[in-house]
């Protein structure tokens, strides 16, 4: 650690100037030669690739499976950090159900003049074909990963909803496997949450929203296949969680109940955890074209023969242009501030918020909000005159189009670059399974940008990934 | 517990058979080389080829059959159907689907196995070296298989696995023989080429056992009667049809299937032309005639399995 220099950021292991949940894991790792990091470090990673952890890059002639970097240097949470990330993300998730539910029924949250109507049913994610259905135990999204970050305060925020098909739980898993095996010393006397229960947790919450009468439910588990990036984590999800994994083509409706073939012939099943998206789930319903999905598969969802999760018709809770609302929605339902708060948002269809955009363009990040990836994003401080005009020309065009947000100093984790431990941005991403009531996992996943000064932490773009520790 | 997806019943099935023809390959490569060292006049690799019935493939992709391009076709190919790296590849990727089913130790030796065998270069296969690599390619298999026996859960799955193996593992037995049919002049002569046979013995592992029930003398007719019927011997043809009907038993008394007349058919189809097949006196026709029956008793029994329990789409 000698030499590290965390600049002008909130570090996750020396905070501003030293945190004491961290002391004792900071005091090991001094231990620890450069030499020897290095070489376990390198241990972590061949054994990564035998185990064929990997996520898969498509080439014009190949399949390349890549591992996900691993960085041997946790990131350390302490129970408080955890407590009010806990509460937070259950409240989040309580408000996100009870808006989808609002939201396909009543349309109160509208009436109520809380958010924009077309806001919401001009969204492309909106499904109009789940109006006036609600999922057993009203429950819509059964796994979220939320995105949070860090300010240079210590400041926890929410940086996005993952409320469609959230992935990464799987390297959370085996990250931690891994860390155990190649630094068994590292967690001496340090009392840590264990990660093991998720497979079991999972279960139960898609068991408690299996259809009305069905005690002992069959949990299939709905991958695309073995082409899809995260056909490893479905591998992972079946086999934590005991139940098969089909796909499309393995499953088949007749009379709106829904069934997998197997080597007996035929078998019911009850409750889907699906990892393929909406449209192509059910080709009579959504796009004609899929072939990934089971024709009729909705019909049999709508008669309450089968239940899919997540639920049909998420992806409207986790937009961008409603995560500006969710303070607001949160308020609205649970009569609560929000534990943990959002980036601060200017919504520019208000005439306040655009105000305030085109006032500040040059400080803020501006983001269209119909899109993923970063399409169309443009950082402020980074921007062209040029561009910066352009960005005000299409603001004032269509407003309604756009959000802004100051930049976030995200904080940095120590990690391990070349031998040398340096710091880089991380993000955290903890999981949260709901059938009647919420579970987190304690810690989730922390991606880091392995490139110096970089804050882009997705895997497709170089990112890599930490064990998180919550240490009591 | 649910019932197998019967896809993953086919992958399962093919795992076995993927991997079993993997061995299979690397002992007949060995074999070729090793007896070719032996020889004065040098390889005989175009004897390979007509073994998978490759000639034709082979001679529009690469032309002369030397030493270097036969070898690459079976090992590096990847293109090659019958290569190594193919049956390997495929291999993994039928455990990656099934993934969830096989122990993590599975498939972690599977993947470094494939990760290793994807490293290797035509640099690697010069004929000095070729034995090493093809010992090497063995023991993969054969640490597969041992972790498989110690590790993969005995449930449907397994008796898929068990089959598929056995199916290939009788099939390669019967092509190892064919391979020296040809050969065979007068049943009650001593080989005219003994040290063909022998190696043959020897690439099966078979050379002392066959030692021990024939101490003297390598009779062609002995060693295909060996081959074909000693049930004390693995790759025999009567053991492996042995534990495919135990396999075939056990889905039934184990695992509440029902018994498929179309698969009890091919079976028993199976172990009458093993039975009738060789007669007294084996001629080379004779002996080339039966092992294309037997090819084709065993072709059905793996189809009709895949047809009444694995294809249900």
């Amino acid at each position: 650690m000698a030499g590290y220099d965390q600049g002008e950021y909130f570090c996750e292991m020396f905070g501003r100037n030293g945190l004491s949940h961290t002391r004792k894991i900071r005091e090991q790792l001094a231990n620890m030669d450069s030499a020897t990091l290095r070489r376990r470090s390198k241990d972590a990673e061949r054994e990564l690739f035998n185990l064929g952890i990997t996520f898969t890059v498509y080439t014009d002639r190949d399949a390349i499976d890549r591992i996900l970097p691993f960085d041997v240097i946790p990131r350390v949470l302490s129970s408080k950090d955890w407590e009010q990330i806990n509460s937070g993300i259950q409240q989040r998730v309580a408000a996100l159900n009870l808006f989808l539910k609002d939201v396909y029924n009543d349309g109160k949250v509208f009436r109520d003049g809380i958010i924009p109507e077309e806001l919401v049913k001009d969204n492309k994610h909106y499904r109009p074909e789940m109006e006036g259905f609600v999922p057993p135990k009203g429950t819509y999204v059964h796994i979220c990963g939320t995105d949070l970050v860090r300010d240079e305060k210590g400041k926890l925020l929410v940086l996005e909803d993952n409320a469609r098909i959230p992935s990464g739980v799987s390297y959370v898993i085996e990250n931690r496997h891994l860390m155990m095996r190649a630094f068994p010393d590292l967690a001496e006397g340090i009392s840590l949450a264990e990660v093991d229960d998720y497979g079991r947790q999972l279960m139960k919450a898609l068991t408690a929203v299996a259809p009305q009468g069905v005690s002992n439910p069959n949990v299939a588990i709905l991958s695309p296949g073995v082409y899809n990036s995260a056909y490893f984590e479905h591998v992972f999800l079946a086999r934590e969680m005991g139940g098969p994994l089909v796909e499309g083509r393995d499953l088949v409706v007749e009379k709106d109940r829904v069934f997998m073939r197997t080597t007996r012939g035929l078998e019911e099943v009850h409750v889907i955890y699906r990892r393929v998206d909406d449209e192509f789930l059910d080709p009579k319903v959504f796009l004609p074209t899929s072939m990934l999905g089971v024709p009729g598969l909705f019909e049999a969802y709508r008669k309450g023969n089968v239940t899919l999760a997540n639920a049909v018709g998420t992806g409207v809770a986790d937009d961008k242009a409603v995560y500006a609302y969710l303070p607001r929605i949160i308020k609205y339902f649970l009569d609560e501030d929000p534990i943990i708060e959002n980036v601060p948002t200017n919504i520019c269809r208000e005439p306040d918020g655009l105000a305030k955009t085109l006032d500040n363009l040059d400080k803020l990040v501006t983001k269209p909000v119909g899109e993923s990836g970063g399409v169309g994003v443009v950082v402020g401080p980074r921007a062209s005159k040029r561009e910066l005009a352009d960005l005000r020309a299409k603001l004032k065009a269509n407003p309604d189009n756009f959000i802004s947000q100051p930049m976030v100093n995200l904080s940095v984790s120590p990690t391990l670059i070349g031998g040398k431990v340096e710091p880089r941005h991380v993000d955290l991403r903890p999981f949260a399974l709901t059938g009647t009531s919420t579970w987190v996992l304690p810690g989730g996943l922390s991606r880091v940008a392995m490139k110096r000064g970089s804050l882009i932490v997705n895997s497709s773009q170089g990112g890599g990934s930490k064990d998180t520790w919550v240490v009591g | 517990m649910a019932s197998l997806i019967a896809r993953f019943g086919w992958n399962i099935f093919w795992l076995g058979r993927y991997l079993e023809r993997a061995e299979a390959l690397a002992r007949i490569l060995d074999i070729n080389e090793t007896y070719a060292r032996e020889k004065s006049e040098g390889p005989d690799w175009a004897r390979v080829l007509e073994l998978y019935s490759d000639e034709d493939r082979f001679k529009k992709s690469h032309g002369k059959a030397d030493a270097a391009s036969v070898v690459n076709f079976y090992i590096l190919d990847r293109s090659n159907p019958s290569s190594i790296a193919y049956a390997v590849a495929e291999a993994r990727q039928n455990a990656r689907s099934v993934r969830h089913l096989i122990s993590t130790e599975m498939w972690t030796h599977l993947n470094m196995f494939h990760n290793s065998l994807s490293q290797l270069t035509q640099r690697d296969l010069r004929l000095n070296n070729l034995s090493r690599v093809c010992t090497q390619i063995k023991q993969d298999c054969q640490t597969f298989e041992g972790i498989a026996e110690g590790t993969f859960f005995r449930g449907e799955a397994w008796c898929f696995y068990q089959l598929g193996k056995y199916l290939e593992r009788a099939d390669q037995t019967t092509r190892l023989l064919d391979m020296g049919y040809d050969r065979i002049t007068d049943s009650d002569a001593e080989g005219r080429d003994s040290i063909h046979w022998s190696v043959l013995l020897r690439s099966v592992a078979g050379y002392h056992a066959f030692r021990s029930l024939y101490p003297v003398g390598s009779k062609p007719a002995d060693i295909a009667s060996f081959l074909m019927y000693d049930r004390e011997f693995p790759r025999a043809v009567a053991l492996c049809v042995e534990r495919v009907t135990d396999s075939l038993n056990e889905l039934e008394s184990r695992h509440g299937h029902t018994r498929s007349k179309s698969v009890e058919d091919a079976r028993r189809g199976l172990a009458f032309t093993l039975e009738t097949g060789l007669g007294q006196r084996v001629t080379a026709r004779r002996l080339h005639k039966f092992i294309d029956d037997l090819q084709v008793s065993l072709g059905d029994v793996s189809n009709e399995i895949g047809k009444a329990y694995l294809t249900k789409i």
